[in-house]
């Protein structure tokens, strides 16, 4: 018995409790959401620092004998002489289905009020984009039901589109609109049982906007029941410029789980214009050197490897698609700007708003000329293709015949026509916000446009005809609209189809 | 007190020329001050306190602080000594001292690396943990 008491006694002795390595440093100053860290020799880039108390940095500047950290969340309890720790952690957010219909912050923490997010998988923050041998080309359209966007700069799944413009040209608008069109085709979809619709999921990024502003965002979204197929990260202009900064990189990661596990995503930057000011604030703050308009040399590479990460993977990698619209402020209408020509130069087109346009009453205020999609037209239905192939030529001549015919007045025939059905264009091409148009609408009324049957029809009355020829066509022809939508094309039967039902139409109409 | 670029440079040229084989050599450390505070060179002051700071994480980084909250026994101070000159190499400064608020328990500091065995951390964790 003695033999096997002092037989445990001698295993216990043998036990080792295993005491880990950490690394730890001490704040040498703190301020304006900065601190500075001596020792700290272990810590990695863009490594999560435990500041104790659920305070958490993440090691911005790696230097000789200091370690530069943001902090995330609440700075003003961190003291100097203070412990730090590296956790050996990357910054990771909640990502999955469980934070649709939810507003959440930088960190994916909710705060709308509705209890917590319910989630099985987390996302690094930072993550490099999908590389070349995942990717393939752009060939799914992304509704967004604005008729002007649809026909003329059309978007398709994974492009990344810029819309730039001065303040209240409604920037906001268009990405809200498509927003909610995604969302109603998801909702028909889901009604339908239609298996082979790939429901398009939208990421809000907000990020130094006004809480009012957020605030009328997320009631729109919600009265048009777009709320329950979309995620809104919120990083307004009273939250920290950390917060600002990391909030577009914690929806992308949102979206990119979309993307790997085979779905397709929309996400919405607004604006990158503040994000680059707060990306400026915390790297001024750090003491990085500064360079034009005190923006630091890295801020190209900022957006890059933000918008990057919009990609549309392959048939292998499970097809899936991340799409990004990132939103731009210009000053005064300058597009050559620091900013604005670096998103320029990274997306594959921009929608450009005007303030003219806007004020003129032409709403979305797009500039047909200087509105491009690079990518989107191998996206573009094939019916929308065959109606609007022209209309983005025709508009361009209407604006230059316009501006010709102010001077004189005599014009030929064939000039004449041609003001007339510009004029009619632009009309038609005016659209109320929130109220997206099916993509089988766009192409009738497109067609009845460009084949004339407008023509006959006062310009102050177009909009008139195009909401009743539109009701009709909803309530009257609803099997012609689901032909179009499940053929995707308009062959000779279905054009005449369309022909009869327009001047059915047209024959009714006062 | 601002220091400037030149001054960091120079600090740094002083500190790497009180070195003899990678390990800070104190009477080097002694003489360079003494010179420096006898010729004033430009931005003395600001060449010194930052020598100073590079001196003092070197010191930091050749100590070892070893806490326990009762005197650890001879023994297990050698055998301590020997595994922190394994692991660090030599020329170590290995110091021992008492801390009765660790409870029990040992905790080592060498440089930013912390191992803590202590009572008190594990509380702390589990504290952290609820």
């Amino acid at each position: 018995m003695s033999t096997l008491l002092q037989e445990i006694e001698s295993q216990i002795s043998g036990i080792k409790t295993a005491v880990g390595k950490q690394n730890v440093g001490v704040v040498r100053e703190i301020g304006d959401g900065v601190a500075k860290i001596e020792g700290l020799t272990g810590a990695m880039l863009n490594e999560m620092l435990d500041f104790g108390h659920g305070v958490t940095g993440i090691a911005l500047n790696l230097e000789e004998t200091e370690v530069g950290a943001i902090i995330l969340g609440e700075y003003t309890e961190i003291k100097e002489g203070q412990e730090v720790r590296t956790t050996g952690k990357l910054l990771q957010v909640p990502v999955g289905k469980g934070l649709l219909g939810r507003v959440v912050n930088s960190l994916g923490q909710p705060i709308d009020g509705k209890g917590p997010v319910k989630n099985e998988t987390s996302y690094p923050v930072e993550k490099i984009a999908p590389g070349i041998i995942r990717r393939r080309s752009v060939s799914q359209p992304v509704q967004t039901g604005i008729m002007p966007i649809d026909a003329m700069i059309p978007i398709g799944r994974g492009q990344r589109e810029l819309i730039i413009g001065d303040r209240s040209t409604g920037k906001t608008t268009i990405c809200v609109d498509t927003m909610i069109s995604n969302a109603r085709l998801n909702k028909a979809a889901e009604a339908k049982g239609d298996k082979d619709y790939r429901p398009l999921y939208s990421i809000y990024v907000a990020v130094g906007q006004k809480q009012s502003n957020i605030a009328r965002v997320i009631s729109v979204l919600e009265q048009e029941g777009a709320l329950p197929y979309t995620i809104v990260v919120v990083a307004a202009a009273s939250d920290s410029a950390t917060n600002q900064y990391l909030a577009p990189f914690a929806g992308a990661a949102m979206g990119e789980w979309f993307m790997d596990n085979g779905m397709d995503a929309l996400i919405i930057y607004d604006d990158l214009s503040k994000h680059a000011t707060a990306y400026r604030q915390v790297s001024l703050v750090l003491k990085r050197p500064s360079g034009r308009e005190a923006y630091p040399g890295d801020v190209f590479y900022l957006h890059s490897r933000l918008l990057e990460r919009a990609a549309r993977l392959s048939e292998k990698y499970g097809n899936g698609s991340l799409t990004a619209l990132p939103i731009i402020e210009t000053q005064l209408g300058d597009v050559s700007a620091y900013i604005p020509t670096n998103v320029i130069s990274i997306t594959d087109g921009q929608i450009y708003l005007e303030t003219d346009l806007f004020y003129q009453g032409i709403r979305p205020a797009i500039s047909v000329g200087l509105s491009v999609s690079r990518v989107g037209s191998a996206a573009q239905v094939k019916a929308m293709k065959q109606v609007a192939g022209r209309v983005k030529l025709e508009l361009a001549q209407f604006r230059e015949l316009a501006a010709f015919a102010q001077f004189g007045s005599d014009l030929d025939a064939q000039t004449q026509a041609k003001l007339e059905r510009g004029k009619r264009v632009v009309e038609i091409f005016k659209q109320p916000q929130y109220k997206p148009v099916l993509v089988e609408v766009q192409v009738v009324v497109l067609w009845a446009a460009q084949n004339g049957h407008f023509d006959n029809v006062p310009v102050d009355k177009v909009k008139d005809c195009q909401t009743k020829l539109t009701d009709y066509l909803l309530s009257r022809k609803p099997d012609l609209m689901a032909k179009i939508v499940k053929e995707k094309a308009l062959n000779d039967a279905l054009t005449a189809e369309v022909k009869a039902a327009v001047i059915e139409f047209k024959s009714s109409y006062r | 007190m601002k220091i400037s670029k030149q001054a960091r440079r120079d600090a740094k040229e002083l500190f790497r020329s009180c070195t003899v084989n990678e390990l800070l050599d104190e009477n080097r450390v002694r003489q360079a001050v003494q010179q420096v505070i006898q010729r004033k060179p430009r931005g003395y002051v600001g060449i010194l306190s930052h020598f100073q700071r590079l001196v003092k994480l070197d010191v930091a980084r050749r100590t070892a602080r070893v806490e326990s909250a009762v005197a650890l026994p001879e023994l297990l101070q050698a055998n301590v000594r020997a595994n922190l000159n394994r692991l660090y190499g030599a020329g170590l400064n290995i110091s021992f001292s008492e801390r009765p608020s660790l409870i029990g328990g040992m905790r080592v500091q060498v440089g930013s690396d912390v191992y803590d065995g202590s009572v008190e951390a594990r509380l702390a964790g589990l504290t952290e943990g609820l």
